[in-house]
């Protein structure tokens, strides 16, 4: 792909973050100048560098919305819901096509017939269905292209005019040099203009040589009765490109006296003294520039780097007629024009050409895979390094050198503290804040508000807790189904609310802390909350319960039934979510990731869900024992503690060994038995049992002797032990053995099974 | 046809539209003296019309057409199409 290309799709897919954001929180603050200050210059900025490439559709839907963002930000109208649909709806389609850019470098074949509808919609606020706005010149004030009007006849025009005190209006149309290619006939038009009185012909000031027949090179200036309606509707399709000026006969008159002072400023409207405009004129021209270097055939290409140099020579009130689209006038014209327009005002600011395209270089943009591939060797690096200490206990006692064993738990202790600060480095790259997983979100819930006729707040705290990035990535899917479950459900109508003395605006709240090696995120909205009489019924109802258990669930368990598959309180399925697929996706996604998910709720008073997710998946800590001679790491996370009971304390219920600590009945699983190793257990010994708690329910685990923690790069279970599910995945152990770590929920499965 | 080349006139016939714009232009560009009859011509195609500009032929029938006829054709017999203020570079 060409580099400015790919330069321009990353830097839109920020514009379009931007655009996003500052419509949303304009919502919030309707009316805040600063933030449709931003807006518009972030759609700006994007139709600008969208012009040097070919894509005139989005050039054109960008130039839609980002005139009724300045019609917004003239405060000419206010911006209401229906507008921000629009406009979100425009930049939505417009991700959409950078998509496919990004694949096929062209737009989708669709996209023209989808631009003229949001065109349209996004033009009707701002006058009807004219489409581009031409630009009208003040009134009072002569355009300079009036010197391309014949003097004799405007002499004779002013006269008349004067005489019967009336007005004439004079357009200026200067067609885009591929208009042919479009079907387009300028000619054509002006003939349908009514009322024409005069027509003259801008030429290109020196003709090319070996100029494209096909290339329209030349403009008209016209003087005609037509109303402005007509003139309108006339050049809908082409509205950016004619000028308008309604001239009395005196205005005239003052012209031809060369009173022009005046109207040579008009010729560069909103010229020179915006700096925002001259920054970014400077930066399409570099661009451009850039282009020229890099990119120098194709004509198609090069029409669209000339009308990008004219629209920012205009800008920079300079304007030039490129009427010959090759590679060396082009660079020349550029250069001048760079070099005649003194840089503005603020030299910091980005984009200004000083910078030489080296903005942002301070960030290195880096392939994910190399990362992740870092990753793993610091953490192979880390394992190597593990076996040190074995190494040392072989010198000291199969070769009885015990400096040497000294020596190399030196050497250990340093390479120790470089491979932690290295995988703790590796770690700080994955980490992403939590704000990245949280951005979807207060689109959602306005769209989903929007569309349920809710009115809902969002407030975000805590969004700059970082998490590894697999972690932010997974938790993405979880929060969109939180998000739709509370305001479908939890959520009432502002009627409803109002009932209950609640204000109308619902609030949404969600707040990240860290904790320790974990992120907990509290997701809460104080809607109805959940009814724990409603759930148990539901649940019976859906046979995901029987009758007793129904009665007897206590509030807080009838409340967990709601993560249980197949489970919906919507009475009536919506095509938000209802659908059964709500929470317990929550739950599954949350617990994939080796987190846990608990609710509370307080009917009437809202439903508050906590996540607690760890920090990384790259790293897990597993608990070492040993089962039958051979060693198994358990996830420590699942560990709640292991205690040393006498034999005899262990007693049997209902076929199942159990074993009573601090007044609690725990059963206890014989891990050997299960895994179907060889045991032969002293009678007389202490039974090791490892507390877990698996799915919200402690269990002992039996085994033969405890370990040390570990921190292990864990790898799934691959090739011919892919089938093994009762195993989440092997490690390697510092001293080269390979650790098979558990996955308990599967080997408790597994337990009631073996019975 | 719309177009009829011949030696050293060529005549434009009714509606010329974008295709005739190619030959139109080769002919004029590789004609000495160029004479072009508009008599029956209804429109022409802005193409067409640069191509005139270009090349100024000399026009040997006024069209019948008004549009043509007025405001047009006074366009391509003039002696320059030059910018008569010129030193105002305008845009």
């Amino acid at each position: 792909m060409n580099a400015l290309l790919a330069q321009f799709l990353a830097e839109a897919a920020d514009l379009l973050t931007q655009i996003d954001e500052g419509l949303l929180e304009l919502e919030r603050t309707p009316g805040d100048p600063e933030l449709i200050n931003d807006v518009f210059r972030a759609a700006h900025t994007l139709k600008g560098s969208s012009g040097l490439f070919d894509f005139p559709e989005l050039t054109r839907l960008t130039h839609a919305a980002e005139d009724l963002l300045d019609a917004v930000r003239a405060g000419e109208l206010p911006l209401d819901s229906g507008m921000t649909d629009d406009v979100l709806a425009a930049f939505d389609l417009i991700r959409g096509w950078l998509a496919h850019v990004t694949g096929s470098e062209s737009l989708p074949p669709s996209a023209a017939a989808d631009a003229a509808v949001l065109i349209t919609r996004l033009r009707t606020p701002i006058g009807g269905e004219a489409a581009p706005e031409p630009t009208t010149v003040e009134p009072g004030r002569v355009p300079a292209w009036l010197a391309y009007v014949d003097e004799e006849w405007l002499a004779a025009t002013a006269a008349w005019l004067r005489t019967t005190s009336s007005q004439m209006r004079f357009v200026r149309y200067v067609p885009d040099s591929g208009c042919f290619f479009r079907g387009e006939d300028p000619l054509h038009l002006i003939r349908q203009v009514p009322a024409l009185a005069h027509l003259d012909v801008i030429e290109p000031i020196e003709w090319p040589a070996d100029h494209d027949e096909y290339a329209c090179l030349i403009g008209f200036v016209f003087a005609a009765r037509a109303g402005a309606g007509e003139i309108g509707y006339l050049f809908r399709y082409v509205g950016d490109q004619i000028e308008v000026a309604d001239l009395d006969g005196d205005a005239i008159q003052r012209y031809l006296s060369g009173e022009t002072g005046e109207a040579l400023k008009v010729a560069a409207p909103a010229s020179g003294d915006d700096p925002d405009l001259v920054t970014e004129a400077r930066a399409v021209l570099a661009a451009a520039l850039h282009a020229l270097t890099t990119n120098p055939t194709g004509s198609a290409h090069l029409i669209s780097v000339a009308n990008a140099i004219t629209n920012a020579a205009h800008v920079l009130g300079d304007p030039v007629e490129i009427r010959e689209p090759d590679v060396v006038t082009l660079t020349a014209t550029v250069t001048r024009l760079l070099g005649d327009t003194p840089p503005p005002e603020e030299p910091e600011g980005p984009g200004s050409v000083d910078d030489g395209g080296q903005v942002g270089s301070r960030i290195l943009k880096v392939d994910q895979a190399k990362v992740d591939h870092l990753m793993e060797l610091a953490g192979e690096l880390n394992v190597a390094k593990n076996s040190l200490p074995f190494l040392a206990r072989a010198a000291e006692e199969e070769f009885g050198s015990r400096d040497l064993a000294q020596r190399i738990r030196d050497q250990h202790a340093g390479l120790h503290r470089i491979a932690e600060d290295l995988r703790a480095a590796v770690m700080d790259i994955r980490m992403l804040p939590l704000s990245v997983a949280f951005a979807r979100l207060p689109r959602m819930i306005r769209d989903l508000g929007r569309r349920l006729g809710k009115d809902v707040e969002l407030v975000v705290t805590g969004d700059d807790t970082m998490a590894d990035k697999d972690v932010i990535e997974a938790l993405a899917d979880p929060l969109m189904h939180l998000v739709r479950n509370s305001l479908d459900h939890g959520v009432e109508p502002p009627g409803e609310r109002r009932a209950a003395g609640k204000p109308a605006t619902a609030r949404i709240t969600l707040d990240a802390i860290a904790d320790g090696d974990a992120v907990l995120v509290d997701f809460a909205d104080d809607g109805r909350g959940v009814d724990p009489a409603r759930v148990r019924r539901t649940a019976y109802d859906k046979g995901l319960i029987g009758a007793v258990e129904s009665r007897s669930l206590s509030d807080a368990d009838a409340l967990d039934l709601i993560f249980r598959p197949g489970f919906s309180t919507a009475e009536e399925i919506s095509d938000l979510s209802g659908r059964g697929v709500g929470m317990d996706a929550v739950r599954a996604g949350v617990e994939k990731l080796g987190g846990t998910v608990t609710l509370r709720s307080e009917p009437g008073g809202g439903t508050s869900i906590r996540l607690r997710l760890p920090l990384s998946m790259a790293v897990t800590q597993v608990m070492v024992v040993s089962v039958g001679g051979q060693r198994f790491g358990i996830p420590v996370d699942l560990v709640a503690e292991s205690v040393r009971v006498p034999a005899g304390e262990i007693g049997r219920v209902l076929h199942q060994d159990v074993v009573v600590l601090r007044g609690e009945v725990i059963p206890v699983v014989d891990l050997a038995r299960v895994l179907e190793m060889p045991c032969r257990p002293d009678a007389a010994a202490d039974r090791a049992i490892v507390i877990a708690g698996v799915a919200g329910q402690r269990v002992g685990l039996l085994v033969e002797q405890f370990h040390r923690e570990v921190d292990v790069l864990l790898k799934p279970m691959e090739g011919l032990l892919a089938y093994a599910d009762e195993f989440s995945g092997t490690a390697l152990l510092g001293d080269g053995l390979v650790l098979l770590v558990l996955n308990l929920k599967e080997v408790l499965g597994l337990a009631a099974r073996v019975g | 046809m719309p177009l009829e080349l011949g030696d050293t006139s060529a005549t434009l016939t009714g509606v010329v539209t974008v295709d005739e714009v190619e030959p139109f232009a080769a002919w004029l560009r590789g004609t000495a003296k160029p004479r072009v009859n508009l008599r029956k011509c209804n429109h022409l195609h802005t193409g067409a019309f640069q191509a005139m500009m270009r090349f100024r032929p000399k026009i040997s029938a006024a069209p019948a057409d008004s549009f043509l006829a007025g405001l047009v054709l006074p366009l391509l017999e003039g002696s320059s199409g030059a910018p008569i203020r010129q030193e105002s570079d305008p845009s």
